[in-house]
């Protein structure tokens, strides 16, 4: 592969990868829609080994089914599979919704989704009002939060357009749904590199400018870690599918992440409303600029609380000014996250000696001082011998035992330490964690 | 290239679905949720405890990013097995094919790693696009001084059970047997087939035999080095730990190099003295017997009575059991020993002959789970209520969700479970589980009604 921005020029293999399968993301974000069915096209290992992976992090079950693809339909073709795979699901578990995402398997023989789906519908009318939504995910094709982004972009397409049919509020508990019309609605659409207890926090700080947020996907309500839930096999909690249908009469779009950009401008487009991307909003200038965009939509004063936390957040600056500026940090994360982390460790006076991002997305986009290349842990392992800590998921443990470094996790997989997904690290006083968890992992 | 799956042996066997056992080799239906995992994880499970050797994912992200250093295998030595190692197929590599990059990854890894050997395993994509694993593994070995063995096992050929199968034809066609050394049989020396070191079993068991005198040739594959592998012909007899899946390498290992092969499983106070007891027959020394006797017998005084306690704490209990894996009839007489009642069982990944013997072991009144789906698991836990739920971890975050007591047999556990040693780790753990005071705050309502007092 001639790639310039590859850091392991001489190597051909991945060692230690940090990637994680696209479909992998496209169940994340599948997993942030109340009601919804997930359906890996593919086969089972694929299936099992997601479940498997996101279980160990977010320490909840995952609802997850495949086709189970076999031999037979690899040679002819899975898309008998698939219309009896979406079939099978809606007569079974009866979701309000199905979301299928596909694999390397599949999309290699070229199975057409589309036309799969059209051909059940006409089998099936019965199925027609079944809200199906279709994401292409093959392997081949970057990480986690390619496979997210497009599964969210696939969302909002199938669902978030004009629609003629309107659905009944089926009114979960667990979603904090304001039906008041006069309290302006404002969409938010965070990337994966966001935890639960992240979007608990973007959806705090958007209602303290008096908005109502409609969230999607809302993982801050479905993979929260929280007892209340009877254990169902689609998912619980989330955005709810009528919330899809208020997004038209929302006052503006805020995207997280630069990997959600199109996703904003899919809602931009179709319902006319202001866009607004964010690619990080960990930091002091992250933050200030989305308080300050809020202020803007709002015609509000920024509230008092976040001031507050901004204060405290600059005390803290000036208290371990020493410590942070003596920093020199190796950092392996998914591109958003990276971006993220890095520039708020920059912006304090660390220095960030190695960049390595799981793939290709956004990196010419985003800059650091340093150059963002896209590399595997045993890069880090090799690259990250001059840096005092090294920050990258649980995966990162063998790269910090060869080099004896501390291992600050972060990303996906979190395995071995415990409550990443109930984590804030975003804002004024998620920076300031962010900053305090950085530098307690020193010692 | 496909798989020729009747030279593998794999179709031929007629499924066992009558005197009531469920269909278990039926295929998984789409879109009904069985969780039956793939070949390639089967394989994995049973060649990556290999400890001093290198593990080269053939395929995309999907196979290896999602799942390496993720088991328990535990090693004594080196560290190599850990590692994640793939050709990370890419688009440019699913149009033009990946030989190319295969072979390359294949030399660096040599030069970067010094493993003893390399094992490539070929995937669903690889296989689809036509890559030919096994002759980039033979270009390969001639450049370099270890074996490069391909293991040709894409998930669409099945479950895991396959896998594994697939797994024992390639340390039988290409690992064992296949060293330089002397070949004449070891005296009182056994293999261990089946057997992970999940969380250390292995080294659970290990000073009973050496206690008994009996030599550990090798476990295939917990904590393995590639080099015993390459002589596991030369023990006196195989044992195979609670499974069917390598039963073909056992069979195939008897008739080339006479190694008479038995079952045994050391979970458990009875199956681990049994097991021993079998072993010592099985070896033909009457003294070894004679001191197995003795020493089992007192082996079992002391567990018991360190148990005792805990059987106290835990008799009558009912209990659920759902594996995924293969050792639930095993785990079937390890609960009876402590007196808990079951009040149902499944398990998903085990043999028709695995699941018969857990349903004789099993009161008949129990009941065996046929949805082996999460639903169908839920289903149960409903209707049932039980005490604890006893189960692998796949299921654990769900049960949680029940508000049940739940404790994880499979691999995603922390504690070893085998032997003499284990059973009282098991109990002391399963104890911890049950009386923990946590399901309790789970189970009390709040705010409590009007009138009611706040406990
Ligand atoms: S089913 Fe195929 S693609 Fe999926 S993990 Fe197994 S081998 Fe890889």
């Amino acid at each position: 592969m001639t790639n310039p921005t590859n850091a392991n020029k001489t190597r051909h293999y991945e060692g230690n990868p940090q990637k994680n399968s696209p479909a992998l993301g496209a169940t994340l974000a599948y997993l942030g829609i109340n009601g919804l069915l997930a359906l890996l096209h593919g086969s089972q290992g694929c299936s099992s080994f997601i479940r498997l992976q996101l279980s160990r992090h977010y320490k909840e079950p995952i609802p997850l089914n495949s086709t189970a693809l076999l031999e037979d339909s690899v040679i002819f073709g899975g898309w008998e599979h698939l219309k009896k795979g979406i079939e099978v699901a809606a007569d079974k578990y009866k979701p309000q919704i199905i979301g299928v995402m596909s694999t390397g398997l599949t999309e290699t023989y070229g199975d057409d989704m589309v036309s799969a789906l059209s051909s059940l519908r006409s089998e099936r009318p019965d199925l027609k009002e079944l809200p199906i939504v279709l994401s292409s995910t093959p392997d081949y094709m970057g990480s986690m939060q390619e496979g997210y982004q497009r599964t969210v972009e696939a969302l909002l397409t199938t669902l978030a357009g004009p629609s003629s049919k309107t659905l009944e509020p089926s009114g979960s508990k667990f979603n904090s749904t304001f039906n008041d019309v006069s309290v302006p609605s404002i969409a938010l659409l965070p990337g994966c590199h966001l935890t639960p207890g992240d979007v608990d926090e973007l959806k705090e700080i958007v209602m303290e400018f008096g908005f109502s947020p409609i969230t999607i996907p809302d993982l801050s309500i479905s993979l929260d870690g929280h007892a209340e839930l009877e254990a169902a096999p689609v998912v619980q909690g989330g955005t709810l599918l009528e919330d899809f249908q208020r997004l038209s009469k929302c006052k503006a779009c805020l995207s997280f992440g630069l990997s959600m950009e199109t996703s904003g401008e899919i809602l931009k487009r179709t319902h006319e409303i202001p866009h607004h991307n964010f690619p990080s909003i960990t930091g002091l200038a992250a933050s200030d600029e989305f308080v300050l965009t809020l202020a803007k939509l709002s015609s509000k004063p920024i509230p008092e609380k976040l001031l507050r936390q901004r204060s405290r957040l600059l005390d803290t600056l000036a208290d371990y000014h020493d410590q942070l500026g003596s920093l020199k940090t190796a950092i392996a994360l998914e591109m958003d996250l990276l971006y993220s982390l890095a520039s708020c460790l920059v912006e304090v006076g660390a220095e960030i000696s190695v960049a390595l991002a799981a793939s290709r997305a956004g990196i010419h986009k985003l800059s650091l001082p340093i150059p963002i290349e896209v590399g595997d842990l045993e890069t880090l392992e090799e690259r990250g011998g001059r840096s005092r800590l090294i920050i990258a998921n649980s995966n990162g443990r063998q790269a910090a035992g060869v080099l004896k470094l501390p291992h600050l996790r972060a990303g996906l997989p979190v395995f071995d330490w415990v409550g990443y997904p109930q984590k804030c690290w975003i804002g004024y006083s998620g920076t300031q964690q962010f900053l305090f968890d950085t530098l307690n992992s020193l010692s | 290239m496909f798989t020729n799956l009747t030279k593998l042996d794999l179709k031929d066997k007629k499924c066992m679905s009558d005197a009531g056992s469920p269909k278990l080799c039926m295929k998984a239906l789409p879109g009904e949720g069985a969780e039956r995992s793939c070949a390639y994880d089967g394989a994995r499970v049973v060649l990556m405890p290999i400890t001093d050797a290198a593990h080269l994912v053939h395929g995309p992200i999907a196979c290896a990013g999602n799942s390496w250093d993720n088991r328990g295998a535990r090693s004594s030595g080196s560290q190599l097995f850990r590692r994640g190692l793939t050709t990370d197929i890419m688009e440019n590599d699913v149009i033009y094919g990946g030989e190319t990059k295969l072979k390359d990854s294949i030399l660096e890894i040599a030069a970067n790693h010094d493993p003893k050997a390399i094992f490539v395993y070929a995937t669903c994509v690889s296989s689809l696009i036509g890559d030919d694993v096994e002759k980039i593994c033979q270009e390969a070995e001639t450049e370099l001084t270890i074996p490069v063995i391909a293991v040709n096992c894409p998930g669409f050929l099945g479950d895991k059970n396959i896998g594994n199968r697939i797994a024992g034809e390639v340390l039988y066609d290409r690992v064992i047997g296949t060293g330089s050394g002397p070949s004449e049989k070891i005296p009182l020396s056994i293999n261990l087939i089946g057997e992970y070191n999940i969380a250390g079993d292995l080294w659970g068991v290990l000073p009973d035999l050496k206690n008994l005198g009996i030599k550990l040739q090798t476990a295939i594959t917990g904590d393995a080095k590639f080099e015993d592998l390459r002589s596991a012909h030369r023990a006196s007899l195989n044992v195979l730990i609670c499974s069917k899946s390598l039963t073909n390498l056992v069979r195939k290992m008897e008739i080339r190099y006479g190694i008479p092969f038995m079952e045994g499983s050391f979970y458990g106070i009875h199956d681990t003295s049994e097991t021993l007891i079998k072993i010592a027959k099985a070896l033909g020394d009457p003294d070894l017997l004679e001191r197995t006797l003795v020493y089992v017998g007192k082996k079992e005084e002391e567990t018991r009575k360190v148990i005792a306690g805990y059987k106290a704490l835990l008799e009558n209990k009912q209990a659920v059991l759902f594996t995924g894996g293969v050792k639930t009839w095993s785990m079937v007489s390890t609960l009876a020993e402590l007196g808990i009642n079951i009040l149902a069982g499944g398990t998903q990944n085990s043999t028709p002959e695995d699941f018969q013997r857990m349903k004789e072991l099993m009161d008949p009144s129990a009941q065996i789970i046929e949805d082996t789906s999460s639903a169908g698991f839920l289903k149960i836990i409903a209707e049932k209520k039980p005490d604890l739920i006893v189960a692998g971890g796949k299921t654990k975050y769900l049960a949680h969700k029940t508000r049940t007591p739940f404790l994880d047999i499979n691999h995603g556990r922390k504690l070893p479970y085998a032997g003499y040693e284990g059973m009282i780790t098991f109990a002391e753990t399963l104890t911890r589980t049950v009386l923990s005071p946590v399901w309790g705050h789970l189970r009390r309502k709040f705010p409590p009604k009007e009138g009611e007092q706040v406990d």
